[in-house]
């Protein structure tokens, strides 16, 4: 790199007197001359709004890096956005922040976004101007263009606030109801089965009250309804009287890893868990059944703790006890996720855990009715991975004739087997809204760059409400680093004015709009801020200082219980080969953080295993597959296609299972992200859960095989052949480095307990 | 402090942690870590990147152990009794998780071994690292048992910032150069921050008013950080912070080679403590129900 020009990129941007204080400190000596510097010179006499060198400023937004919505408040300096740390104001995320919350920075300043609208001419992407790519729109959906709105999509991401509201208005002066929300790690099964059991699909859970939290494969910790928000609650959970956390999965995942007790289950079986230890509630603990309808009863009458054990390869033992924890210490708290949710039974599975919360009296207790959200049309449109498959199944049949794409990268996180990117390809006219250039992208007639998180305006509503009801405000935190890029709300509502729609006519760009939406909120909820002091703009500018507008809501009904009929069945027994659970990357999330450097070198909770892919597997399967160490490459290989990647041996899972996280393997999107590792996705069949249409994702059955020993010595020149983590030795060898104690100790010393 | 200051005063900077320390000390920064309420999630970590200018080194400089992550969080399985063949066929009580970092140690097994006096004792406690001072002997990384210093074999902000991600760089701090070792500082910057502020408003720096950028971000709030100047000195400068009252109230004491805890069901323990080191990271068990 020409290290004087970066160094002059960096005077621009600071000013001289700010690079003096970061430059001479930081690299060799400048070669600028006074001369030279002189053309940078700011003066303090006219200084930038708010831009005193040296001094850092701090603006409120809101983390955009998964559906959680999380308050930021970002460090500004000399006009640059420097760190990001949690909003206190939130009550989502309480100050907090996660890994990927903090590499928000790295997404802003990614070397990789795209710059300048891009179209494709000649089947190459080429860079064209602003005017150039409104008018190809205004071509193919303007008021003349004869489009009908029937055969126009939209794909997003969860979206919510008042870009819900736009998009919603534009889809509806296309006169399209086709809004594909598609986030491909989700809990949609899951609120399937609250809408249908409680009656709310998205109830507030109270970790914190619980004193047993069972889960099956609901990762609160990390990928599952909030990393940031779940583990606040975790942590005081974890306070005296001290709860006592059980996981039951196929695979380790982070909550499991941080589980007082850790069971095996074969995968697809969590249901009939479930119903195991329902029967050992009943049959042992005396626990109350008539509520169930009959059909529920007769199978948990039929499952007692020796077959389940049979089933589920969770011992008897262990059966027994997680049935005694829950029977003596209540409330507790059932949860599951996509480990159980990933099977064509996976609503039932689902719906079996929910029952067991039925059976020990949680609802109401723990799993409490969500706060209603004063303002329906602000809502988040929670995304789901089902839509994915409708998408596809709507270009198979050339429904559509352009389609959007936003937040969503569905070209790499389909399975191959739906075939989304040939039927992309010879199919609409397809527009991405984006920073970078990903798989979909790429096959994109149509780019247009949008703002960073951090440049761009925004209001979100959480879809799980904390106690509070609130939304969080996202406004830019510096100047947009490059000209030719646009705020998402600013281009839909361009297109609205383009479209000719009289109700969006009177706001020239998103913020006059936020801001009228603001100003408009009824008395009582701008009172609630300003406390009657000043006016409108003393009610915005607050709401802009805190980051977050709070709402009064009036307590909500209680959930009302509604058991349900369903029908728990096992995965398919022997034979077949293993279970390949593309499991949900903490971190990588389901692939759109794969060009962060800080996350492509955060060593994973699990493997530690940094810059690449593996799979998880327990050494019994190693043992079977022919003496398999870590760092082994195995060749993973399902109807659908083959993998190569290397193993990471580990007693975190059930033998019949492979893990391998979802998140690498990219063919595109950048730098950082591009060839490394293997993406699971690709190889995964097409099956659906029966009730909600969901992928079921963690029932394909691969076969495994060896194809290369890892090297670990030196000679080979080119370093060594292996698994690249963190650290040396998976124990302690000994050394007393983490010490344990037993819960009764903690509850001796430090919860009063005698 | 000069060089010249540090060879004509050598052995009262090397009292010993049991006769008082080496310093009059202004602050005594330290922290609590609770292990029964870390995740292992890594929050920390990225944090750190973001506020230390820690350089991102690739898949191939890390598989030559060549990371610079100044904090990392260690990741153990439950392992057989010593003596015993057999494990269980499960990790049946999930991981182990430990975030290490410098534990800013009283008596410090890196600092007498710098041959120019680059690795040092600050007022504040702190084990600091003059970067242009350094020489790049290594034998302070050599000599830490924890294994918490980072050495710039490379220039890496040749690479490792490409534009324009070196806007991101915090200017409050220095990115290193090829030859120089590096190592947590307890966001020094940060300190210094405080302590300014607090001199200008003519005012003590209060206990809360700033944090390590790892103990703010934390998702379950399993890091204490503060001043333990009161346990070291009684009636000290500051009133008794957090972080200090967690050491009492766990029966750890600074300065005592051998700790002795009314109460040995207190869950407070320094990483090594046999090595006598006097570590200022005070670990507080991780629990299980068993």
């Amino acid at each position: 790199m020409n290290l004087e020009m970066k160094r002059r990129e960096f005077l621009k941007v600071m000013g001289w007197t700010g690079a003096g204080l970061a430059v001479a400190a930081c690299d060799r000596p400048s070669f600028i001359t006074s001369r030279e510097g002189r053309n940078h010179v700011v003066s303090y006499l006219e200084p930038e709004e708010f831009a005193i060198p040296g001094v850092g400023v701090t603006y409120a937004s809101t983390c955009q890096q998964c559906p959680s919505a999380c308050g930021v408040n970002a460090r500004v300096r000399e006009g640059r956005v420097l760190k990001l740390e949690g909003n206190l104001n939130s009550p989502l995320n309480k100050g907090k922040l996660c890994a990927v919350g903090q590499a928000s920075l790295q997404n802003h300043y990614n070397p990789d976004r795209i710059t300048k609208p891009r179209v494709r001419r000649d089947g190459r992407l080429v860079e064209i101007g602003w005017d150039d790519a409104l008018a190809l729109l205004r071509e193919k959906i303007g008021p003349d263009a004869g489009l009908n709105g029937k055969r126009f999509a939209w794909m997003t991401d969860t979206i919510s606030g008042h870009q819900a509201v736009l998009v919603d208005a534009l889809m509806e002066s296309l006169g399209s109801n086709n809004h594909y929300v598609y986030e491909p790690i989700n809990s949609a099964v899951w609120r399937a089965v609250c809408r249908d059991m409680l009656g709310d699909e998205n109830p507030r859970l109270g970790i914190e009250k619980a004193r047993v939290v069972l889960s099956f494969g609901a990762d609160f910790l990390s990928t599952w309804g909030g990393a940031v928000s779940g583990s606040a609650r975790y942590a005081e959970f974890r306070n005296a009287p001290r709860g006592v956390l059980i996981a039951a999965e196929s695979k380790m995942t982070q909550t499991g890893a941080n589980a007082d007790l850790w069971v095996p289950v074969r995968p697809g079986s969590e249901g009939v868990l479930a119903l195991g230890i329902a029967n050992v509630l009943a049959s042992s603990h005396g626990r109350d059944l008539s509520a169930l309808p009959a059909s529920v009863r007769a199978q948990i009458d039929a499952h007692d703790a020796a077959k389940v054990a049979g089933i589920t390869g969770t011992s008897e033992e262990h059966i027994k006890r997680i049935a005694e924890l829950l029977h003596e210490r209540s409330p507790s708290l059932v949860l599951a996720g996509a480990s159980a949710e990933g099977h064509e039974h996976g609503y039932d599975s689902v719906a079996a855990a929910m029952t067991l919360n039925l059976i020990l009296g949680n609802v109401g207790r723990t799993i409490e009715s969500s706060a209603g959200f004063p303002f329906p049309q602000l809502r988040a449109r929670s995304g789901n991975g089902r839509s994915v498959i409708d998408f596809a199944q709507a270009l198979e049949e050339k429904r559509f004739d352009v389609v959007f794409f936003k937040g969503v990268n569905p070209a790499f996180t389909a399975p191959a087997a739906l075939r989304l990117n040939e039927l992309l390809a010879g199919g609409p006219f397809k527009v991405a809204l984006t920073q970078f250039e990903d798989e979909t992208t790429l096959l994109a007639d149509l780019v247009l760059p949008l703002y960073s998180s951090l440049e761009d305006w925004g209001t979100h509503v959480p879809s799980i409400q904390p106690e509070r009801n609130f939304i969080s405000i996202q406004q830019p935190v510096m100047e947009p680093l490059y000209p030719e890029t646009r705020g998402f709300g600013d281009l839909v509502l361009s297109l609205l004015h383009m479209r000719g729609d009289k109700d969006y006519a009177g706001y020239e760009d998103y913020y006059a709009y936020l801001q009228h939406a603001f100003v408009a909120l009824p008395a009582d909820v701008k009172n609630s801020v300003t406390k009657g002091v000043g006016g409108d703009a003393a009610f915005w500018s607050a709401v802009m200082q805190q980051g977050v507008l709070e709402f009064n809501t009036a307590t909500p009904a209680a959930l009302v219980a509604k058991p349900v009929a369903f029908e728990v069945q096992a995965a398919a027994a022997e034979g077949n080969g293993y279970f390949l659970l593309p499991s949900a990357n903490p971190n990588l999330w389901d692939g759109r953080h794969a060009n962060l450097p800080w996350i492509q070198e955060l060593p994973d909770t699990i493997s530690k295993a940094v810059w690449d892919s593996w799979a998880e597997i327990h050494p019994k399967t190693a043992a079977k597959l022919g003496d398999v160490k870590t760092g082994d490459v195995l060749r993973i290989a399902s109807e659908h296609g083959t993998l190569e990647v290397r193993a990471f041996v580990y007693r975190g899972m059930h033998p019949d299972a492979i893990a391998i996280p979802v998140g690498q393997g990219h063919t595109a999107y950048g730098r950082y992200a591009k060839g490394r590792g293997v993406n699971p996705y690709a190889i995964l069949a097409t099956a659906q859960d029966r009730k909600t249409g969901e992928p079921a994702h963690h029932m394909t059955r691969v076969n495994a095989s060896v194809i290369r020993r890892a090297d670990v010595t030196w000679n080979n020149g080119s370093g060594m052949d292996r698994l690249v983590v963190q650290g040396g030795s998976s124990t302690q060898v000994g050394r007393k480095l983490v010490v344990t104690v037993s819960a009764d100790q903690f509850e001796r010393t430090e919860g009063g307990r005698a | 402090m000069s060089l010249q200051n540090i060879i004509e005063n050598w052995s009262s900077y090397r009292k010993g942690a049991e006769q008082g320390g080496h310093h009059n000390y202004e602050h005594l920064w330290g922290m609590v870590i609770d292990l029964n309420k870390c995740t292992g999630c890594g929050a920390c970590v990225t944090a750190c990147y973001a506020e230390n200018n820690l350089a991102v080194v690739g898949h191939e400089k890390y598989s030559r152990n060549l990371g610079m992550n100044w904090l990392r969080i260690e990741r153990y399985w439950d392992e057989p009794d010593l003596g015993e063949e057999s494990v269980a066929e499960y990790q049946h009580h999930g991981a182990s998780f430990l975030p290490m970092h410098c534990q800013h140690c009283s008596s410090a097994t890196c600092e007498p071994v710098c041959p120019v006096a680059a690795t040092y004792h600050t007022p504040d406690g702190l084990n600091a690292q003059v970067y242009n001072r350094c020489v790049g002997s290594r034998y302070c990384s050599n000599n830490c048992p924890y294994r918490l210093r980072y050495f710039n074999f490379y220039s890496y902000y040749e690479e490792s910032w490409p534009a324009p991600l070196h806007m991101q760089l915090n200017p409050d701090l220095t990115v290193r150069d090829k030859g120089v070792m590096e190592k947590c500082t307890f966001c020094v910057q940060r300190i210094r921050t405080a302590k300014d502020t607090a001199r200008r408003e003519r005012r003590k720096v209060r206990d809360g008013e700033f944090t390590t950028a790892c103990a703010q971000t934390c998702p379950t709030s399993a890091m204490t950080f503060g001043d333990l100047l009161t346990l070291h000195t009684p009636g000290g400068g500051v009133g008794e912070t957090e972080a200090a009252s967690l050491w009492k109230k766990h029966q750890v004491e600074l300065g005592k080679s051998r700790q002795q805890k009314q109460n040995p069901e207190l869950r407070g323990y320094r990483v090594f403590e046999g090595l006598n080191t006097d570590p200022r990271v005070l670990f507080l068990e991780r629990v299980r129900e068993v």
